[in-house]
């Protein structure tokens, strides 16, 4: 065993003496065939020398970094000691093409940042030409996925997959409520490490104005392993290999606000979320058919990302594709859990009179660790402190179609733009948000309330 | 006036109970058509089991102080293990055996923890299987009973008070010792010190007369870790740095021991509900490090 000091004696528990073993068969072997007067013997003897010898320089052999004593120790796997990414360039570090003015310049940089919601505003609009116009609403059309107006049931206890005994507490029995919500668009793809570094590298950290003001005190701790602004788990400001396409996790619900305000866009409601994933159709005033699943009633752990069912870590954002919903959002059940602008509603898991400590943000969709099916379904509601920057929760964002001026395109490119390019204090004013009212009759309607410029 | 009525003769039963059947755990005799051990308390259907099937099982403990966690990693890790079958196969051997994944993840499906595990030794679940190595084909059986904190901590305070918890501890192969890590980052040491006496109690039990204890593998669970970072990411760090005591007991003690971390709840919320006081309530399952250690400990007393 090592020193009391040393980090590392559960890797020093590892026998020793068994790597001594082929060295003393190699001998052993060689001084018998000596005395038998056997060549064979000796030379098998030579052949297990030299092998056990190959081994043991083979094998990872040095220093522990805690206590110093040279020992075996096993090759670790913690994550942390994953290689980073090549940093990659930010839209915002490309030099200007020759020929390209600077405001297609900007145009472009915006579109490259995801930030095209910013551009289709109605003030923006206006003073783009049809060409930008179209290349900017292709951009949305490729990345958000339309979801329709309607009604949507929330928070109805889902007991059918739970085989519960009589004895054990009495189920948690919540009456749905319905939930009306506008048309909006929804991306179709949870954001990913790539995209968030476009945040990250254009100092999205650093813009006070960004973040609400109650959160500056804790955003020293919004940092990642090597102690840069940024996901938890990146290091020196920059994702791991092979995680670029990726969802970004490791952030808070504060770090998603932020973001979802640079790109224009906002977290979309629990029922937005819900509604994106359950698509409900109402089939007459009081009947309404809404799937528990995006692809149905059953669960299919061949079209999600589970706990059982997939790599067991978190893959690519375009994986598990026969898991689409109806209209075309990918990886609304499993992989990570994504945050939603609503607060934890317990009444779904709570018991009755029960209250929480603190208030929790809402997360929906499960992970790739999720365990229980009933747990990842679309009307399935988790918490989480808004604070708290966990392994397994990302973030996709929203927009409502009546805060994107879609329908007044421009009619003609003009020949010179004689408008100026959108400041970054305008963009980051543009943001919208939502306020959701409560009617009389129980029902909840969203509505997007547009900030004036 | 006499009347003829045929009685049967049963005396084979009586010959059954001339045979005494001993108890697997502690060895007293008891009838064969006893449920418990007259003496310990045990389920006499492991020695029937035993005898039918013509093997020793192997035993080891899964300890801890009470409310630590027990109950839900050892039902846990009978489930994954059933869903797992690459990995290693788990095979139940008689219903008795499946009650405590039954009862724990229907409890954890709800988002609830299941009930606390009664002191008395007969309302202990017991869980008897057939576990084999998915790669090497290699099989064996294993008894893992899951036993209260406070029964535990009674027989550490004062030996003989629980027999069944000695005679198991002194026959078992190997402890799975769990320990709360979110009481010990919370700086309390109750944790750390019931855990010392635990492995100051087990360790000085004859189980080797050359050797004791020392030989013995013995994995150290860190429970929900889930909600401690610092434990999740290095364990034996996390030992070294908030439980000295119990750092420098394993290295004087032991020579084969493992610090793991283990979490079962996503994230958990205290809550105040009317009429029970405080309750934890797991809002998501996502199990984490809950084979690593069995799997550790398998290896290991094995060799």
């Amino acid at each position: 065993m090592g020193t009391t000091k040393c980090k590392n004696t559960a890797r020093h528990n590892k026998p020793f003496w068994p790597r001594w073993i082929y060295f003393a068969t190699g001998i052993a072997a060689i001084w018998g065939g000596r005395v038998i007067a056997n060549d064979l013997l000796m030379l098998a003897g030579c052949i297990i020398l030299v092998w056990a010898f190959c081994l043991m320089i083979r094998s990872d052999r040095r220093a522990c970094s805690d206590c110093g004593k040279h020992n075996w120790l096993e090759t670790p796997d913690d994550p942390a000691e994953e290689d980073e990414a090549a940093r990659p360039l930010a839209a915002c570090e490309h030099e200007k093409a020759e020929g390209v003015d600077d405001y297609e310049a900007l145009i472009d940089q915006m579109v490259d940042q995801s930030r095209y919601a910013l551009l289709l505003r109605p003030q923006i609009v206006s003073s783009m030409t049809r060409v930008l116009f179209d290349q900017v609403v292709h951009s949305l059309d490729v990345a958000m996925a339309l979801v329709p107006d309607g009604e949507v049931l929330l928070s109805q206890s889902d007991q059918t997959s739970s085989d519960v005994p009589s004895y054990y507490d009495a189920p948690v029995d919540v009456p749905g409520r319905t939930v009306r919500v506008q048309r909006f668009f929804l991306d179709r793809y949870p954001v990913t490490n790539r995209q968030y570094y476009e945040f990250v590298a254009a100092g999205g950290y650093e813009q006070v104005t960004l973040w609400e003001e109650s959160v500056l005190p804790a955003m020293l701790d919004f940092v990642d392993r090597t102690g840069h602004a940024g996901p938890r788990y990146w290091k020196n400001g920059c994702y791991l290999k092979d995680k670029e396409n990726q969802p970004v996790v490791g952030i808070c619900w504060y770090e998603a606000l932020a973001y979802a305000g640079w790109v224009g866009k906002r977290l979309p409601t629990d029922a937005e979320w819900v509604k994106a994933g359950c698509w409900p159709v109402t089939i007459s005033t009081t009947g309404r058919f809404q799937r528990r699943y995006p692809w149905g009633e059953m669960v299919d752990r061949n079209r999600a990302n589970l706990w059982g069912s997939g790599p067991d870590k978190i893959v690519d954002v375009d994986k598990f594709e026969e898991g689409v919903s109806v209209g075309g959002v990918y990886q609304l059940i499993g992989n990570v859990w994504e945050w939603t602008n609503d607060d934890f509603r317990p009444e779904q898991i709570l018991p009755e009179n029960a209250t929480l400590d603190v208030p929790l943000k809402s997360i929906h969709g499960g992970a790739y660790d999720t365990y229980f099916d009933n747990q990842a379904t679309c009307q399935f509601q988790s918490g989480e402190s808004a604070l708290a920057r966990r392994h397994n929760i990302g973030l996709r964002l929203a927009i409502g179609v009546c805060d994107l001026a879609l329908a007044s395109a421009p009619a003609a490119a003009p020949e010179t733009q004689e408008s100026s390019p959108p400041s970054a204090a305008d963009e980051e004013n543009l943001a919208a948000k939502d306020i959701v009212t409560s009617g009389d009759d129980g029902s909840e309607d969203v509505i997007a309330e547009e900030v004036s410029v | 006036m006499t009347k003829s009525v045929i009685q049967p003769l049963e005396s084979y039963r009586l010959a059954q109970y001339a045979v005494p059947v001993p108890c697997y755990i502690c060895g007293s005799e008891n009838t064969f058509d006893s449920e418990f051990c007259a003496h310990c308390l045990a389920p006499l259907a492991l020695a029937h089991q035993a005898s039918s099937q013509g093997v020793m099982p192997r035993m080891i403990a899964v300890i801890g102080a009470s409310a630590v966690g027990k109950t839900v990693y050892l039902g846990m890790l009978m489930d994954m293990l059933s869903r797992l079958p690459d990995r290693l196969q788990i095979l139940a051997r008689g219903a008795f055996s499946i009650t405590l994944q039954q009862t724990t993840l229907s409890a954890l499906s709800r988002c609830r923890f299941p009930e606390k595990t009664p002191n008395d030794p007969d309302q202990w679940n017991w869980v008897h299987c057939q576990i084999r190595d998915g790669s090497k084909r290699e099989s064996f059986e294993l008894i893992l009973p899951d036993m209260a904190g406070e029964a535990v901590l009674q027989e550490v305070e004062h030996p003989h008070s629980y027999r069944v918890v000695r005679e198991f501890l002194r026959k078992c192969d190997g402890v799975l010792l769990l320990v709360d890590a979110l009481k010990i980052a919370e700086g309390g040491r109750g944790q750390e010190h019931f855990t010392m006496k635990l492995i100051s109690y087990f360790s000085e039990l004859e189980k080797n007369t050359k050797h004791g204890w020392q030989e013995q593998p013995v994995a150290i669970v860190f429970t929900k870790s889930d909600l401690c970072q610092e434990c999740a990411d290095d364990p034996a760090n996390f030992a070294q740095n908030h439980a000295v005591g119990l750092w420098q007991q394993c290295e004087q003690r032991f020579n084969r021991f493992r610090f793991f971390a283990t979490g079962v709840a996503g994230t958990c919320v205290s809550c105040e509900q009317r009429g029970e006081g405080r309750v934890n309530i797991p809002l998501r399952i996502e199990p984490h490090g809950i084979i690593e250690p069995f799997e550790w400990l398998l290896q290991n007393t094995l060799v």
